[in-house]
């Protein structure tokens, strides 16, 4: 399906269905009319009537969920992922500990430590979607551009408190292989004119 | 006093004071990047330049000394593009780690780029390879190092251990040390700008922004410096000081993890405890211990009137009483800060090295900075700090009254006041006896001439000695003559503070509880005991350090278990909050919460308030020095290695516990005995298990043996002759 239809909002007079509708009565005696019509006039049937008339056309405009699903725009801001190097396959994700910082629901919990290799590595990541509002800053903030949000909606739980870890979000490494890891054009990606605004640091070699 | 003005107000300088420092103290602001307060100016940085109107060209505020009448310009055009050059210059080629560094959010080179706006670079030069280095708790870093010399400066002056040394080499100039020097302080990283020099353990575990801060002091030694616990989600995580102003020794930066962790409150064992108190004959405590609990402890004695034992405090109380009847006041007059800037120093019955190790910090100072003499009366030669002593003067074992008088006898003059004593001097005979000759004094005494401060330290060994009364007595006696000032250095971090507060007894047979203290019934803030306490990390209190001042220790985890206070308060000595008492010490009358923790712009610092000294009218009289025990075959010295003084400091993760009867060669063959071997022996009927290691350094028949594994150490006098039996297996 076009997406356009979803992102464009320029609706045109020409578009409006005027309805019809009398003022709600304000008199005792109002009411008791509109009572006594409602009881005996059966609309209800009337709506019963333009459900089954539908049907019956199968000329259907809701989107059949779950099976069939609306796309999403890019910066459509749903459950975080976390994206790898394209060079080396490890992940982007640095530690500095600034999505942490910045998050407003402080639904970002991480831990860092000193690797074998004197590297800092992160030990622990976990996002509480139950608190996460979603709101981007994570991704905007992160230097790497290794958490970004994606399109998964979906995270229903029987549990209030629904973590992510750093292994769900982690683009798999078969994934990663087969070199199939989307990048998105979305919140916290670079932004078009990134070029022009990078600034010097010259090496001399 | 020098008058000129700086941005045309006008400011007075003292002498010896820099054009910087009076900026500082009237609150201009000049931007420094290797200034640091509490040394000598380094000069490497330039980024304190400053103009002088009417002149051409930059002057270093630093260290130049204000000239009257100037008018300083702190910041210009040409000065701000000064500034700017230099941020330039220090970010070429510096690596973009900001992300991981554990520098990030309090780095003097990332917030002067940003003051400074340097947002690109137009120049660049061939990087070198330069390979990170491990030294212990610390771990160097070459590429982030901008070669700000602070490390260096303190390595050497403060702290006196020439360590750490610039490898010249134009732009692969570096760091280097000499392991074998190293304390492993940390004073290095404390004053890092950057985050080039790490601390180990800390490296990579959490952003600067993340800890939470607890200004607080130091609970090992009686220095009780002030630090800053930071901690995240209920663990500290490292320590920091003001470090532009005050230091730490390796104990206190990096002994922090010594808190009790409790998860609940253990009814049975508390009303135990509670039935415990009401049966007591004696209350045994430790010195490790805040002056609030302290008084309630007290408290507790006059409701209950059971024996309060603290034997290291009653002895020390005792000796501050002697020394006040020949002083005339009730306290000695000197501090650590008058040591730093002292030129003549006198240590006697002090492990200068170990007992507190600030003494020693604060000696290199001196030496440094003021060429200050230092001598060392004690039995045993500390080679480690051979760089800070002038003189070893060994005195034999116990003759450490004959070796105070000698000196009394060398430098008082006017002897007319206490003509009987001198006249039974016979300086022959104590000379022969204690092994001090008269050249070691006449050495003394020349370089004595035309000195302007000079201290007498007066250590643990002579406060624990038998003769303890004639030698507080001849303490007073000097510091009332003038020629010194004299700090008594305290045993145990709050010895001072207790002596004051309680009104302590000898120890009886009876049942005893004891805080921190082996008894019938233990409250131990180890979780060795019956009922668990909060550790001296865990607690709101004050302590009474070596300066004298009642300084403030806040909580930095919280304990889940019982306190004394609740002991107390089922006892009927009834507060809310512990910290009720401070204001009921017996000294000022100031709450808890209003008193001072901080230092201001020029390093001023306001903890608490000191101690004022009282008014003694008792006169007294020297004591002739009496005939001297002989100590003969294996002496042990209760003394321990540095970072280590109690069982508190024993299982700190960070530092080195090593239980070694260490000893010369001279030692190992009047005992028999070889390096490695296990060997047992008694002191003050304890028994002690050590393996023997032979340092080659050392002379003489004195072993060190070290205490801080006991529960409470002995208050005996720290040397002892003991019966050396090897039972390797
Ligand atoms: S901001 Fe990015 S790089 Fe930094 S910790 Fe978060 S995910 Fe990792
Ligand atoms: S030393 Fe400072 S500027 Fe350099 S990487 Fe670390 S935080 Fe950044
Ligand atoms: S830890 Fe202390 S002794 Fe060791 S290099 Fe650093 S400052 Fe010097
Ligand atoms: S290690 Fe730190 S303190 Fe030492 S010279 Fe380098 S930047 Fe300065
Ligand atoms: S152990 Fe003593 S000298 Fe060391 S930091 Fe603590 S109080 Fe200061
Ligand atoms: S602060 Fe004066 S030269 Fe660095």
């Amino acid at each position: 399906m076009n997406q356009e239809q979803f992102n464009d909002r320029n609706v045109s007079d020409d578009g409006y269905l005027k309805v019809d509708i009398a003022d709600y009565p304000t008199t005792p005696w109002g009411r008791f009319k509109r009572v006594v019509d409602r009881t005996f006039k059966l609309e209800l049937f009337v709506g019963l009537w333009v459900v089954l008339r539908e049907m019956i056309k199968f000329d259907i405009h809701t989107v059949k969920y779950p099976e069939e699903k609306m796309p999403i725009g890019p910066r459509y801001r749903a459950v975080h992922e976390m994206k790898r190097l394209w060079e080396s396959d490890t992940e982007r994700c640095i530690g500095c500990g600034l999505c942490e910082k910045i998050c407003i629901s402080n639904c970002i919990k991480m831990d860092t430590k000193i690797d074998e290799n004197s590297r800092k590595e992160v030990s622990e990541y976990t996002i509480n979607l139950g608190r996460c509002i979603f709101c981007g800053y994570c991704a905007e903030v992160c230097p790497e551009l290794a958490i970004v949000h994606g399109g998964e909606y979906e995270n229903a739980s029987d549990q209030r408190e629904h973590f992510v870890d750093f292994a769900q979000m982690l683009t798999p490494i078969d994934t990663m292989k087969e070199g199939k890891q989307l990048e998105f054009e979305g919140f916290g990606a670079i932004t078009p004119h990134e070029d022009e605004r990078v600034k010097k640091t010259p090496l001399a070699y | 006093m020098i008058k000129f003005f700086i941005d045309s107000k006008e400011v007075t300088a003292k002498k010896g004071e820099s054009i910087l420092e009076v900026a500082r103290r009237e609150d201009i602001y000049i931007p420094t990047m290797c200034y640091l307060p509490k040394a000598t100016a380094i000069a490497s940085c330039r980024m304190c330049s400053i103009e002088v109107q009417g002149q051409e060209g930059f002057v270093l505020s630093c260290n130049t000394p204000p000239v009257e009448g100037i008018n300083v310009i702190t910041n210009s055009d040409s000065l701000y593009h000064e500034r700017q050059n230099i941020m330039k210059l220090y970010n070429v080629n510096h690596p973009l780690q900001c992300g991981v560094c554990d520098k990030s959010g309090e780095c003097d080179l990332q917030n002067k780029t940003l003051e400074f706006d340097v947002g690109e670079q137009d120049f660049a030069v061939r990087d070198q390879a330069r390979k990170k280095k491990k030294w212990g708790i610390h771990t160097y870093d070459p590429a982030l190092c901008i070669l700000c010399e602070k490390c260096a400066t303190v390595c050497n002056e403060t702290v006196g251990n020439e360590a750490l040394f610039i490898k010249p080499g134009g732009y692969k100039s570096h760091i280097e040390i000499d392991l074998s020097n190293c304390i492993q302080c940390g004073e290095c990283i404390s004053v890092c700008p950057v985050g080039a020099m790490a601390s180990t353990d800390f490296k990579y575990t959490s952003n600067a922004w993340e800890l939470d801060k607890v200004p607080s002091s130091c609970a090992h030694c009686s220095s009780a410096c002030s630090l800053n616990y930071e901690s995240k989600d209920g663990t500290i995580m490292r320590v920091t000081n003001e470090s532009d102003f005050s230091s730490l020794c390796g104990a206190g930066r990096f002994g922090f993890d010594f808190e009790n962790r409790v998860l609940n409150k253990d009814e049975n064992a508390f009303n135990e405890a509670i039935e415990s108190f009401k049966r007591a004959q004696n209350v045994v405590f430790s010195s490790f211990i805040t002056n609030e609990e302290a008084y309630i402890l007290n408290e507790l004695k006059k409701k209950l009137g059971f024996n309060l034992v603290n034997e290291d405090a009653r002895l020390f109380g005792e000796f501050m009483k002697n020394f006040s009847t020949t002083a005339s006041e009730s306290l000695y007059n000197a501090t650590i800060d008058d040591l730093k800037i002292s030129d003549f120093i006198i240590s006697i019955g002090c492990s200068i090295e170990s007992d507190n190790p600030m003494i020693k910090f604060a000696a290199s100072q001196a030496v440094k900075n003021k060429k200050a003499w230092v001598a060392s009366i004690a039995p045993v030669v500390e080679h480690d700090i051979s760089n800070v002593v002038s003189q070893y003067i060994n005195n034999e074992v116990g003759s450490e009254e004959a070796a105070l008088a000698m000196i009394t006898d060398t430098f008082i003059e006017d002897k007319a006041s206490q003509q009987t004593f001198f006249d039974s001097l016979d300086l022959g005979y104590l000379s022969g006896e204690s092994n001090i000759s008269e050249e070691e004094l006449d050495l003394l005494k020349t370089k004595f001439a035309r000195k302007l401060n000079p201290i007498l330290v007066i250590g643990e060994d002579v406060i624990n000695h038998p003769r303890a009364k004639n030698i507080a007595l001849l303490a007073g006696y000097l510091q009332k003559s003038e020629l010194f000032k004299v700090i008594i250095v305290p045993p145990s971090t709050n010895t001072l503070g207790v002596s004051l507060i309680c009104d302590l007894d000898k120890p009886q047979d009876g049942f005893s509880v004891g805080y921190n203290a082996p008894a019938d019934f233990t409250l131990s803030a180890k979780g060795s005991g019956d009922l668990d306490m909060p550790a001296l990390n865990q607690q709101e209190g004050t302590f009474v350090n070596i300066d004298k001042d009642l300084v403030v220790l806040n909580a930095a985890i919280k304990h889940h278990g019982y306190e004394l206070n609740d002991i107390a308060n089922a006892l009927g000595v009834e507060s809310e909050n512990i910290i009720d008492y401070t204001s009921k010490l017996g000294f000022k009358t100031i709450e808890f919460d209003d008193l001072d923790n901080y230092y201001d712009n020029v390093g001023n610092a306001y903890r608490g308030y000191k101690i004022e000294s009282k008014k003694n009218r008792k006169k007294a009289t020297l004591d002739e020095v009496e005939e001297l025990a002989e100590y003969n075959g294996s002496v042990v010295y209760a003394r321990n290695p540095l970072r280590q003084f109690s069982s508190f400091t024993k299982d700190c993760k960070q530092l080195d516990a090593k239980l070694e009867l260490v000893g010369s060669e001279q030692f190992a063959l009047a005992s028999k005995i070889k390096s490695g071997d296990h060997v047992k022996f008694s002191v003050d009927n304890v028994e002690f298990s050590r393996v023997f290691k032979l340092d080659k350094h050392m002379k003489g028949t004195v072993a060190y043996n070290p205490t801080f594994d006991m529960d409470l150490k002995s208050s005996g006098y720290r040397y002892n002759q003991v019966k050396l039996e090897v039972i390797n297996e």
